[in-house]
């Protein structure tokens, strides 16, 4: 079995009208073995600027405190938020430099740029090889899964509540089809002034 | 050459020059040897009814049996060399587990008497399956049972031939039986009627008199199944009668 | 040359080679040629989809490959996964089927083609028929029925069930659409067949998107007292 799917994570992000959202499911696992509900996958990067970081949970903690550390000495040197694009960058520079020894995650990002506003979202493999979509991206152990919710519920434009209740739908429809992840979710609604973030209660199995 | 009968009832797989088959003939006939069995269709269920013949005081009655469950829902009767039915039943019940193992349902009862006669059949084969014998069996069998087309009732005989009846006696008062069958049947008898029926005939054409140890009766209804009668059910009819 | 030193220079010229492991050359029986199916069982009628696309790696066999194989007027198998097993096994059905009819004078009804295609397939216990298979059909009061088999004929009745290469995708959505789940309050009632037909023709459509071994058309079997009825939806063809 994969070492991505040892721990067990599904994370998406969508893009909505002036808005972006971000969820996760709340399981930590060692395979079929369940230890905790309230796993934190989901890391903020800015007021506006949210990383996802689904796979090897060791590695997800590794790689968020490396990316803080790279993101403080950023706003630091250049006095500035950063934008999500750059923000996607340094992710994936971060995740190259172990190109031939990987950390085992394989990252979404999602954000509105400081100034303009717009919205991103991204993804990236595991040696940080990026993409970056205008609808939706996936990641995790339930991706097939969450590619088919996404590809049926998501439409351009949705309003915030609409995009709550769609990216909540893929997801939870989603992980409970798999069988490591899922155990409680959490989504983030990121608006221009403010970010919203909500706990769903899902089925416990 | 001097052609007798004689000559063409040696082998089961050779016709006489009249087109018989004198082994079948003679196995036909060796039923008519056998205890009496009846078999009665009616629109609720069937009735099976056999005579036993106890002998001697010393045989234990209830070790005879001429009545089997071939499933839940099939029984069936039977009249002449009881042991040669052993293995038919064997078969019946067999190919009815096997149905229901494969298909997940109930085996019509005409399925179970054609794969029964299909055995019966295999007389003199050079490949026969496990349980043929070289010769005809010696018995005829009365299937009773339930299935989709409602209660049945099916006789075969050692030749394989089998037929649907609405009543049918085998066995050495067949005779007797049958006529008196053709008097009391109509289509409206009820199952109730039908054992009374069954009996009565029994009583008068057995040689013994006719008491709960000497006789079997089942029934096979969409309600019940298969069921036997007990000792007490059987006294209280024979008392009607 | 004496013998001896004919021995002595092949030694010289072949020097003892270095330990190498046996090669093993192995035959691999199986392929995979894609196909998403899907089936629904309303109340009385039963729905079973399946794309054309027939495909191995990233080339195209066919187009026109529906895998749905019509079995009786109330009775219609989904059959994929590798094409060889599948022609295989929808032979050794029809002949069976044709067996069972002339052996006990009727149609064979659904539920005991369910509990037959469990048992050929659990035959096969160690030496699988690699195909994925619904049956979709009316039971014996008329009503819709739907049985999914895992490839060793276990197998089970539902009332929606995807199978195939894009199976995963589907699944979920019905989970959603048709079971009701994740909606709060959520009562079942009975699934008109307009709904289901428009759902089937999202869900392939979305499941076209993402998967390479499902796409061309759909082809919707609906399963009446009356027959079976065939309609085509096309999909897109890269």
């Amino acid at each position: 079995m994969s070492i991505l799917a040892y721990n067990g994570a599904a994370i998406m992000a969508m893009k909505g009208k002036n808005c972006v959202a971000i969820a996760a499911d709340r399981r930590f696992g060692v395979q079929a073995q369940t230890i905790s509900t309230e796993f934190e996958k989901i890391f903020e990067m800015g007021p506006q600027l949210f990383v996802g970081l689904p796979g090897l949970a060791t590695d997800v903690q590794t790689v968020f405190q490396r990316l803080k550390f790279r993101l403080n000495i950023y706003e630091l040197r250049e006095n500035r938020r950063i934008k999500p694009k750059t923000f996607m960058s340094m992710v994936s520079n971060l995740l190259y430099e172990r190109r031939f020894g990987p950390y085992f995650v394989e990252p979404v990002i999602a954000g509105l740029d400081p100034v303009t506003s717009e919205p991103y979202v991204a993804s990236m493999d595991l040696i940080g090889c990026p993409m970056e979509t205008n609808d939706f991206v996936v990641s995790g152990t339930c991706s097939e899964q969450m590619y088919g919710m996404c590809e049926s519920l998501w439409e351009p434009n949705l309003e915030p509540d609409d995009l709550f209740e769609t990216i909540s739908q893929a997801l939870m429809n989603a992980f409970d089809r798999d069988a490591v992840s899922g155990w409680g979710a959490v989504v983030y609604i990121i608006e221009k002034d403010k970010v919203t973030k909500r706990f769903l209660k899902t089925r416990q199995d | 050459m001097f052609l007798t009968r004689s000559e063409y009832d040696r082998g089961v797989n050779t016709f006489s020059p009249e087109g018989r088959l004198f082994q079948v003939e003679y196995a036909i006939e060796a039923i008519k040897l056998g205890s009496t069995a009846i078999g009665i269709q009616t629109s609720e269920g069937v009735v099976l009814a056999v005579e036993k013949r106890v002998t001697s005081p010393l045989i234990e009655a209830g070790s005879i049996e001429k009545i089997m469950e071939v499933d839940k829902h099939i029984a069936c009767a039977m009249s002449g060399l009881i042991a040669d039915s052993k293995t038919l039943i064997d078969r019946a019940r067999v190919e009815a587990q096997n149905h229901w193992f494969t298909y997940n349902e109930k085996m019509n009862v005409e399925s179970v008497t054609q794969a029964v006669s299909n055995l019966a059949l295999q007389f003199g084969d050079d490949d026969p399956d496990p349980g043929a014998m070289s010769r005809p069996f010696g018995v005829a069998l009365l299937f009773a049972g339930i299935d989709e087309k409602g209660p049945r009732l099916f006789h075969m005989d050692p030749s394989g031939t089998f037929l649907q009846y609405d009543g049918k006696a085998i066995g050495s008062g067949s005779e007797g039986a049958q006529q008196a069958l053709q008097e009391a049947f109509h289509k409206s008898m009820t199952l109730k009627e039908a054992c009374k029926t069954a009996l009565t005939i029994l009583k008068q054409v057995m040689e013994e008199k006719l008491n709960a140890t000497n006789v079997e009766m089942c029934t096979v209804t969409p309600q019940n199944l298969f069921r036997m009668f007990t000792k007490d059910e059987l006294e209280a009819i024979i008392k009607d009668i | 040359m004496a013998f001896s030193d004919m021995m002595s220079y092949n030694s010289m010229k072949q020097p003892l080679q270095d330990y190498q492991a046996p090669n093993q050359l192995h035959f691999n029986p199986y392929d995979f040629n894609g196909g998403t199916i899907l089936a629904i069982a309303g109340e009385d009628y039963a729905l079973i989809a399946t794309d054309t696309r027939l495909s191995q790696g990233f080339s195209i066999h066919s187009h026109d490959n529906p895998k749905t194989y019509p079995l009786s007027s109330k009775t219609v198998l989904g059959c994929c996964g590798f094409h060889g097993d599948v022609l295989t096994l929808t032979k050794v059905i029809s002949a069976r089927l044709q067996i069972f009819e002339k052996d006990h004078n009727k149609q064979m009804p659904t539920s005991s083609v369910a509990a037959m295609l469990s048992t050929i397939l659990y035959y096969r216990r160690f030496f699988p028929y690699y195909t994925h298979n619904l049956v979709a059909g009316l039971d014996d009061d008329g009503k819709g029925c739907v049985y999914s088999f895992d490839p060793v004929g276990s197998y089970e009745r539902e009332v929606f069930r995807a199978k195939g290469s894009a199976s995963s995708m589907l699944q979920p959505l019905l989970d959603n659409q048709i079971g009701g789940k994740n909606q709060q309050g959520y009562v079942a009632q009975p699934l008109p067949l307009e709904r289901c037909v428009t759902l089937v023709k999202d869900v392939f459509t979305s499941a076209a998107e993402r998967d390479i071994y499902t796409g061309d058309s759909v082809q919707i079997s609906i399963i009446t007292k009356d027959g079976i009825k065939n309609e085509r939806f096309p999909l897109r063809r890269d």
